[in-house]
């Protein structure tokens, strides 16, 4: 057994060119490559963070924005935790797909996933999406909610650290209600959470 | 007297000393005459070495004078060189001047005589010369206009021999020379014309290569239907086209390093692959055209839109069967397309590496290179091919599978139903075919599709049919002769709804068991597989491919759910109502017995006996047609429910002495029974039971305490204090008080 405790898996999705790669570049190796070319299929970065001196092993799935890897980026959905929904601030289009995105995360992710709308690149100075557009979106369709610099690295850390902390709420509330309806609905997807204690309160 | 002794030691030792010291001086004294002879030949050398002083002083002197000359010496040497290098310079460039000479006579008979090998060797070694310094030499001798006039006829001929070398490499294409086309490609790099050279030749490759791939294409259209390979034609086709660009780089590539040099390589597939896209292009467009495949794809979602909306969606839809043969034709296509990339990195790779030397230059062109890949159409092409498989893949996983459970079938005799032979059977197809495609994104995409599939659609149906329940209504053994009786009358045995039901039960329950074992050698096969496929997997890559994996693992942790929910059921419906009444017999029972009572109970049927005998006759009902850890589970069931119930009724009597005895050996009898019964240890589920057993069946208060405390002879409880005295309250012939007083 490995020296963490809960292991969740966080999927990035958006349109190309939004900057989902710097996001999690920026947050597990603290690095900000310019002239990243476009990702193929899905990557793959593990980082483990600490939560009320718990070990949180984040298990980020960085998907390409293209078209052509859809049907391999959908095929992850299913599994996460948490959905990142990312769009860019300065590029109109990027935001205006995602009510696409949204219907994907609603016809493959499982129904309760965590998800979070991200704005990055508050650096750029050309602005096109107000802070408050972004937000009302948010709030419309029950997300959290953030605007990052991947550059800058602001508020990169803290996207991350929010997701592991409310997914290991969750977690813990999940273990909690399991002793009281112990047999009849335990989904699949609390159970990868904790393989060995699920295993013990099972027999 | 230790005093003496110890004195008397002291003693022995200072004597011992003044011996040693004895002899020593004696040696000394010995020694001397010795000595006096030594300093008597000393003081003869003594004035010897005075001169010898003097002599080395010299020849100090003389080394210092030896080593300002050789300075001297190394100086003039030194300028020697100096000049011996200007020598050379200046050889070397009347060397120069009576080449260009030379060269320009040559030059114009070898382009008159046709020789342009020759023509161009005498340009090339022209060419070579600093051009600078050339004509700077010709100023500074005195028939300046003849080394112009050379230099100026070279540069003519230079400016001659490109055109005439273009041309006739031109016509050599047109009346398809071969020969005259490496002939001439050959002489590209003499005349400084490297690139140029190389645009010209892989035009020529090109063009080669469009006959061939057309040819090919009108081959595979023309091919008949019955044609052996005509379901993978497309994928043929392909691989011939690659397999001709392979040779052509294998053929060439030692060719463009011998007469250009290294390092050309990527320049040459650069140009290959422009025409590489568009022959695969073509290819994929007839494939597409041919196979239908926009018409197949919208066919599959529309029902996946259709079967999320309404359920009628059966009239047109597609059979999995038919795609089978599509799909493997193209992870045949995308692995060809795959290897090809890979041979084509892997050679233009080994071409940098010894081209270029400075790491940083090289990080440069292999950054370039793999733009050219990925920028490629044939990369993007390979994508979106693996993007159609992966829909067509999932379409057929789905349909498959839910075909297998459609027709859902058991044999008799048989534990499990076909459905799980079949739904894994599929699943693993499915992920073999992935793993042929060559494509890591492509076999976790799939990896994930069947852990979707198995959770989702399998164990749901499994979960379904465990919800209908085993009904309860249980048959004794005088019913079910009286059923067997009836079926053989009317001819056939003919099992009641009930019974259907009942069956379909216990197999869904073994069908989630043996899925478990499936899952597990899924997996495991499933990574030996890809590790063989894949073998060069980086850390990064390999953490990819077993998450991927683990949420097959989830897959099992959801079918043992699905097993702990039919126990469940079983545990309600047959277990708890079946066992409830046979252990409250127990309550009917004197358990206050004298000696005559006890030689007749146990001379009669005891309780044990019939419990016994029941739960026998129940758990045979089960053993053949359960799996054996299922088997294993409900026996686990079984003995909760009959030790917890026992513990009751156990509680709500009353002993004396032999009574205490009796029950403790039924106790015994019932665990040796039920151990028997199963392979695993079921004594740890046994110890309150047998504890309370053995509290009952003591002698007398007192004798609690050879169990009980921090001694060898003591047991490891189960049972609180206070239960204990409860327990040892159940004996009537056990004072209050004296429990009361123990110390426990």
């Amino acid at each position: 057994m490995e020296d963490f405790k809960f292991l969740f898996k966080v999927v990035l999705v958006g349109n190309a060119g939004v900057g989902k790669t710097c996001l999690v570049r920026r947050f597990t190796q603290g690095l900000f490559p310019p002239g990243q070319g476009a990702t193929i299929g899905v990557d793959f970065m593990i980082k483990t963070v600490e939560v009320d001196n718990e070990k949180v092993k984040l298990q980020i799935w960085d998907t390409a924005g293209q078209e052509r890897f859809r049907s391999i980026t959908q095929s992850y959905y299913r599994s996460a935790h948490a959905l990142i929904l990312v769009y860019d601030i300065s590029c109109q289009p990027t935001f205006d797909c995602l009510p696409d995105w949204l219907r994907e995360i609603e016809e493959y992710a499982s129904s309760k996933v965590l998800r979070i709308l991200v704005g990055n690149k508050i650096d750029r100075e050309d602005r096109e999406i107000p802070t408050f557009v972004g937000e009302d979106f948010a709030a419309r369709h029950n997300m959290y909610f953030l605007e990052t610099s991947a550059k800058e690295a602001e508020n990169v850390e803290k996207l991350f650290m929010k997701i592991a902390e409310d997914l290991m709420q969750q977690a813990r509330n999940k273990d909690l209600s399991r002793y009281e309806c112990s047999t009849t609905n335990i989904t699949a997807r609390t159970s990868s959470v904790n393989d060995s204690s699920c295993c013990s309160k099972l027999t | 007297m230790t005093d003496l002794e110890e004195m008397q030691k002291e003693l022995d030792k200072i004597k011992l000393q003044e011996e040693q010291l004895f002899e020593e001086m004696k040696h000394f004294v010995n020694q001397r005459s010795y000595v006096d002879a030594k300093i008597k030949v000393l003081s003869k050398v003594l004035p010897t070495l005075k001169s010898l002083k003097v002599e080395t002083q010299d020849l100090v002197n003389t080394i210092h004078n030896i080593a300002e000359s050789a300075e001297g010496i190394s100086n003039k040497v030194r300028t020697l060189d100096c000049a011996r290098n200007r020598v050379d310079e200046c050889q070397q460039r009347v060397a120069d001047l009576i080449d260009v000479g030379l060269c320009s006579e040559g030059v114009q008979t070898a382009i008159l005589n046709e020789d342009y090998e020759k023509g161009a060797g005498h340009v090339h070694r022209f060419l070579s010369m600093d051009q600078s310094l050339l004509k700077q030499s010709a100023t500074d001798i005195e028939n300046v206009s003849s080394v112009l006039k050379a230099v100026g006829t070279l540069q003519d001929a230079a400016g001659q021999l490109r055109t005439i070398v273009q041309h006739k490499f031109d016509e050599a294409v047109r009346l398809e020379d071969l020969a005259s086309v490496e002939r001439f490609f050959k002489i590209f790099p003499l005349l400084d014309m490297h690139d140029e050279g190389i645009r010209k030749f892989c035009n020529y490759l090109c063009d080669k290569l469009r006959d061939t791939a057309d040819k090919n294409l009108q081959t595979a259209l023309n091919a008949p239907v019955t044609d052996k390979r005509h379901h993978v034609k497309f994928a043929d086709t392909l691989t011939l086209l690659f397999e001709g660009l392979a040779r052509i780089v294998d053929i060439h590539q030692p060719l463009v390093e011998t007469y250009y040099g290294p390092g050309r390589l990527m320049s040459v597939v650069s140009f290959l692959q422009k025409e590489c896209d568009t022959q695969v292009k073509l290819i994929i467009m007839e494939f597409q055209k041919h196979r239908q495949l926009q018409k197949k794809i919208n066919q599959i979602s529309e029902v996946a839109k259709m079967s999320s909306s309404s359920s009628f969606s059966k009239l047109d839809k597609l059979d999995p069967k038919e795609l089978d043969i599509l799909i493997q034709e193209i992870t045949i296509m995308h692995f060809r397309m795959e290897l090809y990339i890979k041979f084509i990195r892997r050679k233009v790779l080994a071409d940098i590496e010894i081209s270029v030397l400075i790491s940083e230059e090289r990080n440069n062109q292999i950054l370039q290179l793999d733009k050219l890949i990925n920028a490629s159409d044939l990369s993007r092409r390979k994508h979106d091919l693996l993007s159609l498989y992966l829909q067509l893949e999932q379409y057929f996983m789905e349909e498959s599978v839910s075909k297998a459970v459609g027709i859902d079938s058991t044999e008799t005799a048989q534990q499990t139903s076909s459905m799980v032979d079949d739904t894994f059977f599929i699943i693993r197809k499915c992920i073999r075919r992935a793993i042929s495609s060559g494509s890591l994104d492509g076999i976790c995409a799939v990896i994930n599709i069947a852990c979707a599939v198995l959770e989702n659609d399998f164990c749901g149906i499994l979960r379904g049919r465990l919800k209908q329940g085993y009904p309860s209504g249980y048959l004794d053994l005088t019913q079910a002769y009286n059923v067997l009786q009836t079926s053989i009358q009317h001819g056939r045995l003919q099992p009641s709804d009930t019974e259907q039901i009942r069956t379909a039960f216990l197999i869904a329950l073994n069908n989630a068991d043996a899925s478990t074992e499936y899952v597990e050698t899924l997996c495991d096969s499933a990574l030996g597989d890809v590790k063989k496929a894949i073998p060069n997997m980086n850390t990064n890559e390999h953490g990819k491919l077993e998450s991927c994996l683990s949420g097959l693992s989830s897959v099992i942790i959801n079918l043992k759910d699905v097993m702990e929910y039919g126990m469940q059921q079983l545990r309600v419906s047959v277990i708890k109502p079946r066992i409830s009444p046979w252990v409250d017999s127990f309550l009917n029972i004197n358990h206050q017995l004298n000696d005559d009572e006890l030689s007749e109970y146990e001379a009669g049927e005891s309780f044990v006996q019939t419990l016994i005998m029941n739960l026998d006759s129940l758990l045979s009902s089960f053993k053949d047609s359960l799996t054996s850890a299922n088997y294993d589970g409900l026996i686990k069931i079984l003995i909760g429910e009959v030790t917890a119930r026992f513990e009751k009724v156990i509680f709500k009597s009353a002993f004396n002495r032999l009574g205490g005895l009796v029950l403790d050996k039924e106790v015994r009898s019932l665990s040796g029974y039920l151990t028997s019964a199963t392979t695993w240890s079921v004594r740890d589920k046994f110890t309150r039971l047998s504890q309370i057993a053995t509290i009952l069946n003591l002698e007398k208060v007192t004798e609690i305490t050879d169990y009980w405390g921090n001694h060898d002879g003591a047991l490891t409880w189960r049972l609180t204090p206070t239960e204990v005295r409860t327990i040892m309250g159940l004996r009537i012939d056990f004072k209050q008080e004296d429990i009361q007083r123990l110390k426990l």
